[in-house]
């Protein structure tokens, strides 16, 4: 009970950090076309920003709204001149995207040093609460907490105001979006640096949660995040995080019970989706 | 009466492919005017390349005495073009009352006046405010990618075949809502329904092969049983 | 004889050739020899390569799974067994079988879908086999990996320097006979229209699959040699860099060109060699990737025909004495 407990906390923590990952991912591909093969840089760069703001200044709050303006800086700076250039070429933008991931974690070595980097809680969130026999680590209900709320925001974003329409609607079919006076590039610029700043939210989360950060890891999460990005739907918002749950609660489960075949058992479910439903599970676009 | 659209003789391209080879048209106020021919002559393609989603690589599209061909098609539609394209563009996923709301581009007293009015053209539209554009109806669909035109003030309406693949009572229905906002806006309107062309159309350009081939007022067509037959297979 | 006056190109590539041939039994350096032997793999990689992207418009971002899965079939049977010949074929054989196997589902899986899924399903399988080539230690000794001995054959370094380069040049004829071939001509047709070559009546995705496969297999079998030079192999044989080197040598040396993934594999492991060298020196050249990867994105937006290509353009203008069609992209 206690373990089962425990195991699905993990899990849904994991799955809110991939989240945050994936969800920037799908909306500029939904958008955009783009599959961002740099996001996973966003992320580590969020990581190594805000935890050492965090260090320096000794406030992690501070730390996180510095990863997330840094997700933001980085996402204007990659649409504008990274994406745009090559913007209608599908094949140039996949192969750029990647360059920019090189380049992006090799500069994180270059500005931190080749080491990993340790982070711990802020004291608040450190320790646990005890309810009878089971142990909930603070730190893991604040993720999942955080998680919540970005998404609810989000959502609240894409439901109710003006530019979340046009977002939806650009998913849908952009060049009505534009025949109706809407001018798309100043949407994609907007998408792409909401879902770099959750990208980067997601690294400085990461970090107190696994206590070091490497330049290593964007690329990691990358992976997970693309899994989620295809079994919710390449586009699917709130496909994304259902699908990140999904992917979280199975690598925490299987990383007990069987550690070896946790990566395999979601790339396993990756491709019976890409077999049946390549859609995605939840629907298609939208 | 001046004329608020004219196109000098435009060429476009899609891809490597020479689709508009020389089209030329003059729109003027007020007026209804028909764009006529064969299936894969080139109407969409011409209100494409007036929207600036297909744009065209030689001659001019002048808009109120401005040339706008090289302008962005957000650019365009702000200008005062509405258009309503041939598969509607509805976007599915989101409500009627969402896909009004992408469309306005200023919330105020006369768009209020405008939506009220064409939701009474309309009242389709309002009993499913709330529904799924993707779930609507064909004709539904028709109306809804007009009024998305309408509801901003917009000067020309673009509308590409309204009629297509709708019963018999419904084009009617949508006939009379243009014949209607006639009034109001000019209108460049394709349609291969004749009967539909000519009760609402002043005058008309024959495209075929992405050159304009002939033009004259409705009338004119009406009396001409050899063009009717060379370009439009009707006797 | 004629044929060779009759085509100055051909004459070219066997003058190169020979000089080669000839290299190691008038330059005596050790290094020099292994840089090369070095080269002649990678070219073979970065043509396996360029066979999916120049030729067919297939992104692949896990092609370090086919090199590792050739390089750890190799160092598996001669650890394993004793480093034979008749072994050594074995080990060939186990790489196509498996390569040709992996490659047929991702294929299968994904090539029907927009060319975002094969690169997606590439990477993150070559994760996979990453973490398999770490877990599974009875067989891969994990992280450290292992070194092994070679066939009598191959002990000799001036004759496997032979042998890779008779084998680059064998791959990059058969490619050439390959790409040139009905079936080439057709992934050529599928690069630049997809749905006019499948309306021409076209299995596209047969034909896609088929690409996918032979360069799956050919990146395996450069494995082989790359990890019987150094007669050991670790998991870095499935990390990124691998696919990284293979996609930068295409794209500098011009995709779709073939003599331009040789020519890049060139530039790159000099490079690689010359930065190594700097990096004694000042330890931003230990970033060296970081250049890598600025002229990468660089070559990528302003450059998108690589050296072979851009050379090849200009002489075609000068040839033509008009301006070259606008829109030659990269396999757009
Ligand atoms: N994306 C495209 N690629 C290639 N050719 C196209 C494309 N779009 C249209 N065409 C071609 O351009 C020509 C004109 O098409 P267009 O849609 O403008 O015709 P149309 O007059 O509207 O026909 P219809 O009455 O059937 O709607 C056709 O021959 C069509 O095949
Ligand atoms: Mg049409």
């Amino acid at each position: 009970m206690e373990l089962l407990f425990n195991l699905t906390l993990n899990g849904l923590a994991t799955g809110m950090l991939i989240f945050l990952l994936a969800a920037g991912l799908t909306l500029i591909f939904g958008l955009m076309d783009v599959l961002n093969f740099a996001h996973g840089g966003l992320f580590a760069w969020g990581a190594y920003s805000g935890i050492w703001i965090y260090t320096t200044t000794g406030s992690f709050l501070i730390g996180i709204f510095g990863a997330i303006l840094t997700g933001f800086l980085l996402g204007i700076i990659t649409e504008k001149w990274i994406i745009k250039p090559v913007y209608g070429n599908h094949v140039q933008q996949i192969l750029i995207t990647l360059g920019l991931m090189l380049v992006l974690s090799e500069m994180l070595k270059v500005i931190w040093g080749p080491n990993q980097l340790t982070a711990n809680p802020p004291e608040y969130l450190k320790g646990s609460w005890e309810i009878g026999d089971i142990i909930i680590i603070k730190y893991r209900v604040f993720i999942i907490f955080v998680g919540l709320l970005v998404f609810a925001g989000v959502q609240f974003l894409l439901k109710n105001t003006k530019i979340g329409l046009v977002v939806r609607a650009g998913v849908m079919n952009k060049e009505m979006v534009q025949a109706l006076g809407i001018n798309i590039k100043k949407v994609f610029m907007f998408v792409f640096m909401i879902g770099s700043g959750m990208a980067a939210l997601g690294g400085v989360l990461f970090g107190p949660y696994s206590g070091v950060i490497h330049a290593g890891m964007g690329m990691e999460f990358a992976i997970l995040a693309f899994i989620v990005v295809v079994i919710g739907g390449m586009g699917n918002f709130t496909g994304s995080v259902m699908a990140a749950i999904l992917v979280g609660l199975s690598g925490s489960f299987m990383a007990y019970y069987v550690p070896e075949l946790s990566l395999a058992v979601n790339m396993l479910l990756m491709a019976i989706v890409l077999i049946v439903k390549p859609q995605g599970l939840f629907g298609g676009k939208g | 009466m001046s004329e608020l659209l004219k196109l000098n003789n435009i060429e476009t391209y899609i891809g490597q492919y020479h689709i508009l080879q020389g089209v030329s048209v003059e729109v003027k106020k007020g007026e209804v005017t028909v764009l006529l021919g064969r299936n894969g002559a080139g109407k969409t393609t011409t209100l494409r390349t007036i929207m600036g989603l297909n744009p065209a690589s030689k001659g001019s599209v002048v808009y109120k005495g401005e040339e706008i061909q090289a302008l962005p098609t957000y650019t365009i539609a702000q200008k005062g073009i509405g258009y309503v394209p041939e598969d509607q563009g509805i976007f599915a996923g989101l409500t009627v009352e969402e896909n009004m709301k992408v469309a306005i581009q200023k919330e105020n007293e006369e768009t209020n006046k405008r939506l009220d009015y064409i939701l009474n053209l309309f009242p389709d539209l309002q009993k499913f405010w709330k529904k799924p554009g993707g779930l609507l109806s064909g004709g539904q669909k028709q109306m809804l990618s007009i009024a998305r035109a309408y509801v901003n003030d917009n000067e020309l309406l673009l509308i590409d075949e309204p009629s297509k693949g709708l019963a018999p009572i419904v084009v009617e229905k949508v006939m009379e809502s243009i014949l209607q906002m006639k009034d109001q806006t000019t209108i460049v309107l394709v349609e291969q329904n004749f009967m539909m062309a000519s009760t609402i159309g002043d005058c008309f350009y024959i495209i075929d092969d992405g050159r304009t081939v002939s033009n004259g007022t409705m009338k004119q067509l009406k009396e001409d049983e050899e063009m009717k037959r060379k370009y439009l297979g009707i006797a | 004889m004629k044929w060779i006056v009759n085509n100055r190109m051909n004459a070219i590539y066997i003058i190169i050739a020979a000089f080669l041939f000839l290299l190691p039994f008038v330059y005596e350096s050790r290094n020099m020899l292994i840089l090369l032997t070095q080269i002649f793999v990678f070219a073979i990689l970065a043509m396996s390569y360029d066979l999916l992207l120049g030729f067919t418009g297939i992104v692949s971002f896990g092609h370090a799974m086919f090199f590792g899965i050739g390089a750890y079939s190799i160092g598996i049977f001669m650890k394993r067994l004793e480093p034979t010949m008749l072994h050594f074929i074995y080990a060939v054989l186990a790489t196509i079988l498996i390569t040709a196997i992996v490659s047929f589902i991702v294929g299968l899986l994904t090539l029907r879908l927009k060319s975002h899924f094969y690169a997606m399903l590439t990477m993150a399988l070559a994760g996979l086999f990453l973490v398999l080539a770490e877990k599974w230690r009875t067989l891969t000794f994990g992280n450290d990996g292992f070194t092994f001995r070679v066939p009598e054959l191959f002990i000799d370094r001036t004759n496997f320097y032979i042998i890779c380069l008779v084998s680059m040049i064998a791959v990059f004829m058969i490619l050439k006979r390959f790409t040139n071939s009905p079936l080439g001509r057709v992934l050529q047709a599928i690069r630049e229209n997809e749905q006019r070559t499948e309306s021409l009546g076209y299995q596209v995705l047969h034909y896609k699959i088929a690409a996918s496969v032979v360069s799956g297999v050919l990146a395996g079998i450069a494995g082989i040699f790359y990890a019987m030079s150094l007669r050991y192999v670790n998991t870095s044989v499935f990390a990124m860099d691998i696919t990284l080197d293979a996609l930068l040598m295409t794209i500098i040396g011009g995709v779709g060109t073939l003599v331009g993934a040789i020519i890049g594999a060139g530039l790159i492991e000099f490079a690689h060699d010359g930065l190594t060298e700097l990096a004694k020196e000042h330890w931003i050249f230990e970033r060296w990737i970081i250049f890598f990867g600025i002229i990468y994105i660089l070559v990528v937006i302003f450059f998108p025909l690589g050296i072979v290509g851009t050379l090849r353009k200009f002489t075609w203008i000068r040839k033509k004495q008009h301006p070259a069609k606008k829109k030659e992209n990269l396999a757009g």
